[in-house]
């Protein structure tokens, strides 16, 4: 069994210098560091090495491993490979080199940049930053809630695929493993709702009034 | 599927976040007129439902590609459950927490993500889906119907919406066409969002056997119709009239260009080249192959998703009536 918790907020339990910096900063850092990659043309290139440069040293303080880096990067370099490539391809290679070349540069390095931003930040500072950042409270209540049930659900999920696995045997046909895994979700979802439903007649019984309370509440 | 920072210009994200701000600024005040304090634990349930959904893979072995699939988008799936207001604040949820969660789908690109799939995949989704569903008699049938055909147009409009983003992105340099991207987008989204409307349409179809009052209903809200009528008819028109874009566009050429001729009037060609790319002759732009491409791909997934829709409604029939004979073992 995989467990999400070792795939969601991997590294936001660092110590660093990154780590300690005020949340607002880090928004404000990584915002910033977008926004220069991506409005700085493509033709001031050494500008874009000094700023991958910068990102890489952030992610080196973070103490982000590498090789985590080199994972998240091969499953995304493909894609925007593909997606970029698309566009020569669509004018019959004659033209939009230029403009694939501006691509590949500037999402890897507002990529990199995410990912930083991604690893220095766990969720529960990011929602407390959203929160005083006038995030209306109902949408950070939702977003608490639902990083909550993630966890709930991922492991029920995981429940359910090892009972099909015990079923099936591993292979079926693929006709077959769409179905199952439509079913999956409709399964999961009356599950869910069921959940959700019982959930909040607890809340109701405890006086939830819709607002949500904290510790750090000034 | 999301778009990453970088890929679109600063202005045209500017653009789609105020947009799709707007929306979902309205979308929670309907919320909050409603029913306010249980929507906060169901619609936080079900953006991690579709979260989790989303890691389901559906494999794509057909060419020969094992390790290739794809996944749910939901949008549809979440307004047919939850309502189109809440449905859309699900999917943005989800988008949030994909992109500072996981970076996946740019920070500044957030707005274009939203607009695609939360606002055009929710509600424009769903004012397809009640659409189809009052046309069919508000049944199970035309909610399953609705659901499939809402869940395929949403593809394409995402797409359709992406690529014309992204010629505004890139209009002003080097010669670039934004048609061929378009066709190229449209004819592959065509086919994706074939699965989408596989994967929609059996899960409403799972939770109409088991559990149909979980499914949203305008009436139980109190409201009354939650998208007024002309609205609902204006969204289908606005997207069957992309699918028949799909279709038609490529074989436009053959007829006296009208499009040229009303951008004439309006006195379009006055502005930059660029511009009136748009509005430019079909024949010198897309290749023979690429038109028929297109307008197949387009004809293919219409009629694959009628035999989904085919399909799904006879099982579901079967298994009501397996459940209406479990009854008396309950």
């Amino acid at each position: 069994m995989c467990r999400m918790s070792s795939y969601l907020d991997r590294y936001g339990r660092n110590r660093s210098l990154c780590h300690r910096l005020p949340p607002r900063l880090k928004l404000l850092l990584t915002f910033g560091m977008v926004l220069a990659g991506v409005s700085i043309p493509v033709r001031y290139w050494p500008a874009h090495g000094v700023l991958m440069s910068l990102v890489f040293i952030g992610h080196s303080i973070a103490h982000v491993p590498l090789p985590y880096l080199a994972r998240r990067l091969a499953i995304f370099l493909p894609m925007v490979c593909m997606l970029s490539l698309s566009v020569p391809i669509s004018q019959g290679f004659a033209a939009g080199w230029e403009i694939m070349a501006a691509i590949l540069f500037r999402t890897t390095l507002s990529f990199v940049a995410m990912l930083w931003l991604v690893n220095v930040m766990p969720f529960d500072q990011l929602l407390v930053t959203l929160r005083r950042l006038w995030v209306p409270e109902i949408i950070v209540a939702m977003l608490s809630f639902m990083y909550r049930y993630i966890f709930v659900l991922w492991d029920e999920m995981d429940k359910m695929r090892v009972a099909r696995r015990a079923r099936s045997f591993g292979q079926v046909n693929l006709w077959r493993r769409w179905k199952s895994a439509a079913q999956l979700i409709g399964m999961l979802l009356i599950r869910a709702m069921e959940r959700a439903e019982r959930v909040h007649g607890a809340m109701c019984a405890r006086g939830w009034d819709g607002h949500m309370r904290t510790i750090d509440d000034e | 599927m999301h778009v990453p920072d970088g890929l679109l210009s600063t202005e045209v994200c500017i653009a789609a976040g105020v947009i799709s701000l707007g929306a979902f600024g309205y979308s929670l005040r309907r919320l909050k007129d409603s029913l306010a304090e249980r929507t906060v634990p169901m619609t936080g349930m079900m953006a991690a439902l579709i979260f989790a959904g989303q890691m389901i893979n559906f494999p794509i072995a057909l060419l020969g590609i094992p390790s290739v699939s794809g996944h749910l988008m939901g949008g549809v799936l979440a307004a047919v459950v939850l309502g189109p207001w809440a449905g859309c604040i699900a999917v943005t949820l989800v988008l949030i927490v994909q992109c500072l969660l996981f970076a996946d789908g740019g920070l500044l690109a957030l707005g274009v993500n939203v607009l695609n799939m939360a606002v055009v995949g929710s509600l424009g989704g769903y004012a397809v889906f009640a659409f189809v569903r009052q046309r069919l008699g508000n049944g199970a049938r035309g909610t399953l119907a609705g659901g499939i055909i809402a869940a395929w147009l949403s593809v394409i409009a995402a797409s359709a919406l992406f690529s014309l983003q992204f010629g505004l992105s890139h209009a002003g340099g080097e010669l670039f066409d934004v048609r061929r991207l378009f066709a190229l987008m449209v004819s592959i989204h065509s086919a994706i969002g074939v699965g989408e409307a596989f994967i929609t349409g059996s899960v409403i179809g799972f939770v109409l056997a088991q559990r149909p009052d979980l499914l949203y209903s305008a009436d139980a809200d109190g409201a009354g119709g939650v998208v007024p009528r002309a609205g609902r008819a204006v969204a289908f028109g606005v997207m069957c009239a992309l699918a028949v874009a799909a279709f038609v566009a490529p074989f436009a050429s053959s007829f006296p260009d009208g499009l040229v001729e009303i951008s004439e009037r309006m006195q379009f060609s006055k502005l930059e080249q660029s511009r009136v790319l748009l509005f430019a002759d079909y024949d010198q732009v897309l290749p023979g192959w690429q038109k028929l491409s297109v307008s197949l791909s387009g004809i293919i997934g219409a009629l694959a998703v009628l035999m989904i829709v085919f399909l799904l409604d006879r099982s579901l029939r079967l298994r009501q009536r397996a459940a209406a004979a479990d009854v008396p073992h309950e």
